[in-house]
């Protein structure tokens, strides 16, 4: 019996697409679409828009606009309903087509991924739930790539670390349940970080009161759903705010850079079209806004050059384009010449449309590369990686200040200014209250009044914080458990490398040149311990074998390093009826430790460089067999995050006057 | 035992049967005639109305109030709604056996349990004006025809939401009928109206005429799979259309005076006709036959068949099933029919058993199928075990054979044979029971209150029991007499810890039933906290369903009770609930700050947040139109602040925005620029455009602008109020000049001053970034701090490769000059060979 592939990305999007068309076809006739803007990108990156057409949808309008019209006698809303908010202008706009609009309209509002108590309560409120048909679009994850399912939840930074809105917990536990209840439970359940606590906490109460509704909503559901599953090792759960420096870093892989210079969304980049070259804007693009200078750019995982690019370091970059483009010259060239025989001559024309489209892949990829290596001779990027690399490696930050004062003198971008002085803050437990008094005067002085708020919201997240304990001075020194020491760490997990090989990566280190993301070796310290033991410390003898590193038993790396770093540790277990557990392993046929996957989610957000670091450990475990644990990772996210991101959702936008 | 075929019927060359499924149905005096009757699809329960249009016999002590009353099939009273609400103009059932009850007002009763429980909705669209005449029913909805022809649409009862339908012309209406939406082309309902002659089509968006002329059209009927339709014509002649009205398939004359009472389908096969006490089963290829009775007959559809329905029988009329057929048809000498007769041989002893199934060997799986299959269709215990035997007989001469078939048949046929039994009165077919599924069944067996049937069956079945006892709980919640603790204590030994039983379910019927403390102690042993919540609430319990609700960590139910005690609580209590816990009141923040900004600053007030108050304050303040509210704005949140030593600075910072809103303001006085003119533009506006304003620009901005403009002496003014430091002010001065493209003062600076607070080496990057080589280098030779190479490097930058190998030569490096004359061009080659000598020579002397 083949292996049943826990968590595939395939299916996972091929059953969103489908409830989506359902609930659509459910609609009779034709109808405008009213869509969350921030529902685009996960809608796009499943549906195409023709299908949507062949599925009556006429006009898309975004919700943030309240432009649509009263064209069509249908109007579908498909919103996220757990914001007030959002629930409210739903609402309005109903009300506003009904006073302005001749004829009488269908309401339909799609709520994603649930219908929620409270928003009921409201439309009621603003008398429109009558007319409204209410139903749910179950959408909790969004697969990026094969291996990367994202909430595309926009505001669980700001929702979880400034507002301590749970929302984003619970719509994680509810999607990690369904997979769950798809293919068993998590054996196992570990993790570090608070938020990260209630969500497998969370998950344990749900497992609870799953089976006891079992039965009372879906009658043929098994009893198999909610035993351990035999094909996933475990789910490890990182709190972003146990780690918010690697977030904080510029990332220096390929993807990640990308990302840092023109910000992906939903695996689409604007970019100037001088770059790429003006090319028709795509018809089949959801959203009306194709502007004249910018172009969206697909930037697909799938794509067979992109995928040898993305998570390289970019230093490596044009090397590969050069092989690349090598490499498609002379398969065509010499295959024109010397293809004589008609079925050498077959199989070149048949494999055409492939050059081509490798051809148009390299061109873009080309000038993407050329932008962003103009963007890394910058003074100022050059300048702050300096100042990231040295406050990473362990060297003084104050000998780091005047780099960052004449920055802001100079009016550097302020999240750049902010990512710098959060990344001092948060790696050596606080600034000393004096230099964050001044810096704080200097960036209302130099960017404006309107980010003492900005300021505030960063202390309130633990981006800023003074030295020796929050707000008070009088309090002596933190509590263990709230501040991370990274004086320890760069010892015990090695997550600062100076012989880091950028080419022919040994180490996680390659994706920051030097700094091993935090969140990435922690994952290590569970799932690959023997080679970090190794890279922690290598044994004297070279020969002698991997396995005898006493650092990889047990949990010993785990347990000696999150000593060190704040937030609660949690180690689960799930077990099952005997029975139950023996019926799987038979039904779904005895998992090799080795096929196993791993699941990875990242509370919080999860930079491309991590995950580029992920896959890389990934790689490593399939090569040698993986050290009896599961080989295959998958990760999990709330949200993609870049730290442009991460200090943006606390930026003041509004100035004075 | 009478032959199966006894009641068998040919109509053309197929055959029907006629299966007495109950006899001594209804009381005789009850006057079938003069009521309306509806049964449940899939052998359900049937509801008895009496008809107002029809005329009575009068008898004494009784019927005096009229009621909707629910019988199982075998005449078994299960519930008699008194009704008193007006006119009933439509009484239908939906699939699952809800019982709906629609009056001319547009009001409807949905019946959800057979025991009197009901929902009530609206139909709306004008239903109370015009009236509704009639209702059509299908398995998840109906429609009901208004007085002024106008159709209204309701698809399903959980969430009722009535549709106007297209509209039709206003003629009268002969007749008409509906097509299920799961079997009609657009996937939505239709209806077929029969007006004039003619009939029209009407869906959601159009009405359709469909041009007959040979109406009109008496009665009108859909198959149950909506695959035909059947029209009754004036003349008498029954016309038989294909469900996407291609093709005419056939007519029968039924040669009838009187227009019948009913037409109805037979399964999806054959037409009925109904006069009051004679029904003509009319086949394909226009045969029929005739069926007589002696008392009124009522017709019920059913998916695969047509119950008869009299006062002292009720009969289930159906096409054979062809595997019945193929066993029992006379003279058969198919596989199965031989089978049987070897089985009966058997019976006897006789040798003969083996010669017959020796010749049907080659066929024999296919015979023991077909006898599986006919014991399922068969009625009577007799013949379901003859032919289970036979099939058994003939599987055990096979070598290999699959029993699973067998076995589920042999669970089925004891199901249905229970089921069937009158005092239960489920008279199922093996089809229907198929379609309805063993989980429905169970169900209509509890709200039958057959619990003990229901859980044998379960289990038999080995189905989930859970709703099972839920139902049973709920049932004893509302009708037992005991006391509170009593109940409790038997529903929670009976029930607590089985799997799937909902208490909340139990504990709201109890709440619902007024039993208050009997909902609290079995809400206690629910386990979901979620599920707790709702009930909670109606109990007025709300801390409770407050902890609850965080307990399930669902931010919607936590957000739904804090609405809900908000409204409830004044302020300052609501404060002090949430104030113990901490999600809520992120919550409310959270909520509040997009919403109620006020409540937000008593919650900060109460629990003394200054920093946070004044930041609501700050926050304020910006969203404000003007200079003047917006300041206004500030100092109340500096006073927010002011006794608080923690929060000294940053009242400070809030006093300086102040400071520096007035000083902007007066420089829009003082330069003429309107403070509310358009949009100011970004902080460090290009060097072409003249700022809009300066209201709402940084410290630094402010300065940087004024620079550009030329206005010096304010931009000193804003740096000794603001005490920016020189580095800082230097930098400003550089790039607003360099912005403004003012070179001839930085000539200036290049010629006069002595010192820079951020060195020299700025000053050339920055003016070379504006491409005035020959302003940068008047620099270069100010940053003595750099080392030669660095200044080499600037000159080259600079376009002045002599001057760079000069440099080169002033440090006697001749690799550096090697390097600056790699980067010369021709002109300058000359000139660095001769350094390049003169470094030589030097070297040599």
């Amino acid at each position: 019996m083949a292996p049943i592939t826990p968590l595939r990305a395939s299916e996972i999007s091929e059953k969103a697409r489908r409830e989506l068309l359902l609930l659509l076809e459910g609609v009779r006739g034709k109808k405008n679409l009213v869509l969350e803007k921030a529902l685009a990108g996960p809608l796009n990156l499943l549906v195409k828009f023709s299908t949507l057409q062949e599925y009556g949808v006429d006009k898309p309008f975004f919700l943030e606009n309240d432009n649509v019209d009263s064209s069509q006698r249908n109007v579908v809303f498909l919103v996220r309903g757990e914001k007030a908010k959002t629930v409210m202008t739903v609402a309005e706009q109903i009300k506003r087509i009904r006073r302005d609009s001749q004829i009488e309209h269908e309401f339909s509002i799609f709520w994603v991924p649930r219908r929620t108590v409270v928003s009921d309560q409201l439309l009621e409120e603003a008398g429109v739930l009558g007319e409204a048909s209410v139903s749910e679009w179950p959408l909790f994850f969004v697969p990026l790539a094969d291996d990367v399912l994202s909430l595309e939840l926009d505001d669980a930074v700001s929702d979880l670390y400034l507002r301590k809105d749970p929302t984003p917990i619970y719509l994680s536990a509810r999607a990690l349940m369904l997979q769950q209840q798809r293919y068993g439970l998590f054996p196992r359940i570990i993790g570090k970080g608070d938020q990260a606590k209630r969500l497998a906490d969370l998950l344990i109460r749900m497992r609870t009161e799953v089976i006891a509704g079992e039965s009372s909503n879906n009658q043929s559901r098994s009893y198999l759903g909610l035993t351990p599953s035999s094909s996933i090792d475990s789910l490890i759960i990182i709190d972003r705010d146990v780690d918010f420096p690697t977030v904080l870093l510029t990332q220096l892989t390929y993807e990640g850079l990308i990302d840092e210079v023109f910000n992906i969304s939903a695996n689409q980049t604007e970019v100037d079209s001088s770059v790429v070259g003006g090319a028709a804007p795509q018809p089949g693009q959801t959203g009306s806004g194709s502007t004249s200078m910018k172009r969206k750019v697909m930037i697909d995982p799938k794509d067979s050059l992109y995928s040898t690019l993305g998570d390289a370091n970019f230093a490596v970059v044009g090397n590969l384009l050069n092989k690349a483009a090598r490499r498609l010259q002379s398969s065509t060239e010499r295959n024109q010449l010397s293809a004589k025989t008609t079925a050498e001559l077959r199989e070149f024309v048949a494999r055409l449309p492939g050059y081509q489209a490798e051809q148009a892949s390299l061109k873009l990829h080309t000038s993407l590369a050329e932008e962003i290596i103009k963007y890394t001779r910058t003074d100022v990027f050059t300048r702050s990686l300096e100042v990231q690399q040295n406050l990473m490696s362990g060297a003084d930050p104050t000998t780091q200040h005047d780099t960052i004062s004449e920055f802001i003198s100079r009016d550097v971008p302020l999240p750049t200014i902010l990512r710098l002085l959060a990344l001092e803050s948060t790696t050596n437990a606080g600034m000393r209250p004096k230099d964050l008094e001044n810096f704080k005067r200097e960036v209302i002085q130099a960017y404006g009044p309107q980010h003492l708020l900005t300021l505030a919201s960063l202390e309130k997240m633990g981006l800023l914080a003074p030295r020796g304990g929050a707000g008070l001075g009088s309090i002596p020194a933190a509590k263990p458990g709230t501040v991370t020491n990274y004086a320890p760490l760069r010892k015990n997990l090695r997550v600062w490398d100076d012989e880091v090989n950028e080419a022919e990566p040994n180490d996680i280190s390659y994706v920051f040149s030097g700094y091993a993301p935090l969140s990435v070796r922690l994952v290590q310290s569970i799932i690959q311990k023997q080679t970090l033991a190794n890279v922690i410390k290598p044994s004297s003898h070279p020969q002698a074998s991997a396995q005898a590193n006493p650092l990889a038993q047990g949990l010993r790396i785990f347990d000696d390093a999150t000593k060190y770093i704040r937030g609660t540790t949690f180690d689960e277990t799930q077990k099952g009826e005997e029975k139950a557990v023996k019926a799987r392993s038979m039904l779904n046929g005895n998992h090799s430790d080795a096929s196993k996957t791993v699941v990875v989610f990242f509370l919080g957000g999860v930079t491309r460089a991590e995950i580029a670091a992920l896959r890389f450990i990934g790689n490593k475990l399939r090569e040698v067999g993986g050290e009896g644990r599961g080989s295959r990772i998958v990760i999990c996210t709330t949200g993609l995050v870049r730290g442009d991101s991460l200090v943006g959702s606390a930026i003041e936008t509004r100035r004075f006057g | 035992m009478s032959k199966p075929t006894a009641n068998w019927e040919k109509v053309g060359d197929k055959f029907y049967r006629k299966v007495q499924l109950y006899t001594g149905v209804f009381d005789p005096d009850l006057e079938l005639d003069k009521c309306l009757v509806v049964g449940a699809l899939g052998s359900g329960a049937v509801a008895i109305y009496r008809d107002e249009g029809k005329v009575h016999a009068y008898r004494s002590g009784q019927a005096s109030k009229s009621s909707i009353d629910i019988y199982s099939c075998a005449g078994k009273l299960i519930r008699r709604i008194t009704w008193e609400k007006g006119t009933i103009k439509g009484i239908g059932w939906s699939e699952d056996e809800k019982l709906l009850v629609v009056t001319e007002d547009g009001a409807v009763r949905c019946y959800y349990d057979l025991q009197g429980d009901f929902v009530p909705f609206s139909l709306g669209h004008g239903a109370d004006e015009h009236g509704v005449v009639s209702c059509k029913f299908y398995s998840t909805g109906f429609v009901a025809l208004l007085g002024n022809n106008h159709l209204i649409s309701v698809s399903r009862y959980d969430e009722p939401r009535p549709k106007l339908l297209a509209i039709p012309p206003a003629d009268p209406i002969v007749s008409w009928a509906i097509i299920p939406p799961a079997y009609s082309l657009s996937r939505s309902v239709e209806v077929i109206l029969a007006i004039g002659t003619t009939l029209y089509v009407v869906d959601a968006t159009d009405a359709e005429d469909r041009n007959f002329t040979a109406g009109p059209f008496r009665h009108i009927s859909v198959s149950p799979r909506g695959e035909f339709l059947a029209f009754y014509t004036d003349d008498g002649k029954v016309w038989v259309v294909s469900g996407d009205w291609s093709e005419k398939l056939s007519e029968y004359n039924s040669r009838a005076k009187t227009v019948p009472k009913d037409m109805q389908w037979c399964g999806s096969n054959a037409v009925a006709l109904a006069w009051e006490d004679e029904v003509h089963l009319i086949g394909p290829k226009s045969t029929a036959t005739k069926f007589y009775y002696d008392a009124f007959v009522h017709l019920l559809p059913d998916v695969d068949g047509l119950r008869l329905l009299t006062n002292d029988v009720c009969e289930y009329l159906q096409k054979v099933p062809d595997e019945t057929v193929s066993v029992f048809r006379l003279g058969s000498d198919s596989p199965a029919a031989h089978l049987l007769e070897a089985s009966s041989l058997l019976e006897q002893k006789s040798p003969k058993a083996d010669d017959l199934i020796q010749l049907i060997r080659p066929s024999l799986a296919e015979a023991v199928d077909t006898c599986v299959k006919a014991a399922g269709h068969e009625y009577t215990i007799h013949w379901q075990k003859a032919l289970m035997k036979a099939a058994s007989y003939g599987k055990s001469v096979l070598d290999l054979y699959s029993s699973d078939d067998f076995v589920d048949m042999c669970e089925t046929l004891r199901v249905l044979n229970a089921v069937r039994f009158y005092e239960v009165g489920l008279p199922l077919s093996y089809d229907q029971f198929k379609r309805l599924t063993p989980e429905n069944l169970i169900a209509r067996l509890t709200n039958r209150h057959e619990y003990l049937l229901a859980l044998r069956i379960s289990e038999y079945l080995h189905l989930p029991v859970s709703k099972i006892h839920e139902h049973w709980a709920v049932a004893k919640v509302r009708h037992s007499t005991a006391d509170e603790a009593t109940t409790a204590q038997l529903i929670v030994k009976k029930v607590y810890g089985k799997r799937g039983v909902s208490f909340e379910q139990i504990a709201r019927a109890a709440y619902d039933e007024g039993r208050v403390a009997l909902a609290t102690e079995l809400l206690n042993y629910e386990p979901r906290a979620g599920k707790q919540v709702p009930l909670l609430l109606d109990m007025k319990e709300d801390t409770i369903a407050l902890d609850k609700a965080i307990e399930s960590g669902d931010p919607d139910l936590i957000f739904h009770v804090l609405l809900h005690i908000r409204k409830k609580l004044p302020l300052a209590s609501f404060f002090r609930v949430i104030n113990s816990r901490p999600v809520a009141t992120a919550l409310v923040e959270s909520s509040a700050w997009d919403s109620d900004r006020d409540l937000l600053k008593d919650l900060y007030y109460q629990d003394d947040r200054r920093l946070d108050g004044a930041n609501l304050l700050i926050s304020e303040a910006l969203s404000q139109p003007d200079v003047s509210s917006a300041t206004d704005k500030l100092h109340l949140a500096s006073k927010y602040l002011a006794d608080s030593k923690t929060h000294a600075t940053h009242r400070t910072h809030i006093d300086d925005a102040i400071k520096l809103l007035k000083l902007q303001e007066q420089f829009d006085k003082d330069l003429g620029l309107s403070p509310s003119g358009p949009a100011p533009g970004p902080p460090s506006p290009g060097p072409s455009s003249h700022p809009a304003s300066y209201v709402g620009l940084s410290a630094h901005a402010t300065i940087f602008t004024l620079l550009k403009s030329g206005h010096t002496k304010r931009a000193a003014k804003v740096q000794s109020e603001f005490r920016i430091p020189d580095k800082q002010f230097a930098w400003l001065r550089l790039r607003a000049l360099v912005a403004a493209r003012h070179w001839s003062e930085l000539e200036e600076i290049a010629n006069k001053t002595k010192k820079s607070p951020i060195g020299w080496e700025n000053y050339v990057n920055e003016i070379l970034g504006a491409g005035n080589s020959r302003v940068a280098a008047l620099f270069v030779p100010k940053c003595t701090g750099a080392s030669a190479k660095e200044r080499v490097e600037m000159w080259v930058r600079c376009g002045l490769v002599v001057k760079a190998g000069e440099e080169a030569v002033r440090a006697k490096d001749g690799g550096l000059l090697e390097w600056v004359r790699e980067r010369a061009g021709a002109g300058a080659q000359a000139e660095l060979e001769r350094l390049a000598a003169q470094l030589k020579g030097g070297r040599g002397r």
